[in-house]
């Protein structure tokens, strides 16, 4: 499951833990109600499915920048790496066979000069934190605390590329 | 006769502390900017983020017939006396923000952990902004 699909799953269960509405006293001021917890693998595959998304297009956007932008963009290209190292630990522990890279990647945009690379890396931040979204959603406090590390990391990484904040990171918008 | 309602879960205590956290937020920006017209620029959009996290959060509070959720800003500190330091106060309630948001992650629904998570994620870079402001001045 994606992390947006794993979100979306979420707000679509308005219903109760017991099957009723929420509506059952002053429990029901909570909206959400109980949707059921994304399955951990799934949402790690999914993360890790962006960290190699985000190592491609950092590949690709660092060869059309220059200067610091450079520097920068080697720096979280390593990041990404690293991220996707642990990723992967992390799911052969639990017995699965993480999801590898593909060869190449179908760019969101045409990517062409210093702009649209900066573009780019804004855009592969925005999936990956959006992909540790759906890490949030598993049971497990531990995994919840370290997606949402995550997604700090790399929205500030976001806000670096595009110059500006967004008030929902990694939230289908 | 009717008897009193049930206690309000912790599941929605937390979320109405986080609720007045934001509104708490809002009103330490509006003064901050009144106080510094000259940070209205650069303030504005990150108050008009944390509205919207307010707007999200207060969705998904129902109200119960004959009760409404508290409009109760909890804090008002005095802003300190200048842009600099204006500023870092903005950014210690911020990162102090995400602590909370972060704190609230383990016990929530999740679909309300994954809002929490964004609201966080948000904050941080709210930090990050009002930083780079700081050195500046």
């Amino acid at each position: 499951m994606s992390a947006c699909s794993a979100h979306r799953s979420a707000h679509s269960d308005r219903g109760g833990r017991d099957g009723r509405g929420v509506w059952g006293g002053w429990d029901g001021w909570v909206v959400s109600a109980t949707p059921a917890a994304a399955a951990v693998v799934p949402a790690l595959q999914g993360a890790l499915a962006a960290e190699h998304a985000a190592v491609y297009g950092y590949g690709v956007a660092g060869a059309l920048l220059a200067g610091a932008a450079q520097v920068q963009a080697r720096a979280d290209w390593l990041a990404h790496q690293l991220a996707r190292d642990t990723l992967e630990a992390m799911l052969t522990k639990l017995g699965a066979t993480p999801v590898a890279a593909s060869p190449a990647y179908r760019l969101p945009f045409a990517v062409s000069g210093a702009a649209s690379a900066r573009r780019l890396a804004a855009a592969l931040e925005e999936g990956v934190t959006g992909a540790y979204l759906g890490v949030v959603a598993v049971d497990d406090p531990a995994l919840r605390a370290f997606g949402a590390k995550a997604m700090q990391v790399s929205a500030n990484r976001a806000v670096t590329w595009s110059g500006a904040t967004v008030a929902f990171p990694g939230m289908p918008g | 006769m009717l008897s009193a309602p049930p206690a309000v879960s912790q599941q929605t205590q937390v979320l109405l502390h986080a609720v007045t956290a934001e509104q708490n937020l809002i009103v330490i920006y509006a003064e901050v900017m009144s106080e510094y017209s000259g940070l209205a620029a650069t303030l504005a959009p990150l108050r008009a983020e944390h509205e919207a996290h307010l707007a999200q959060l207060r969705a998904r509070v129902v109200e119960p017939p004959g009760k409404q959720v508290h409009e109760t800003v909890t804090a008002r500190p005095p802003i300190t006396g200048t842009k600099s330091a204006a500023l870092a106060q903005l950014r210690a309630a911020e990162r102090a923000a995400v602590t909370a948001q972060m704190d609230h992650l383990a016990a929530a629904p999740a679909s309300l952990a994954q809002l929490y998570a964004s609201i966080a994620a948000c904050e941080s870079t709210h930090v990050s902004v009002l930083g780079a402001q700081i050195g500046t001045q």
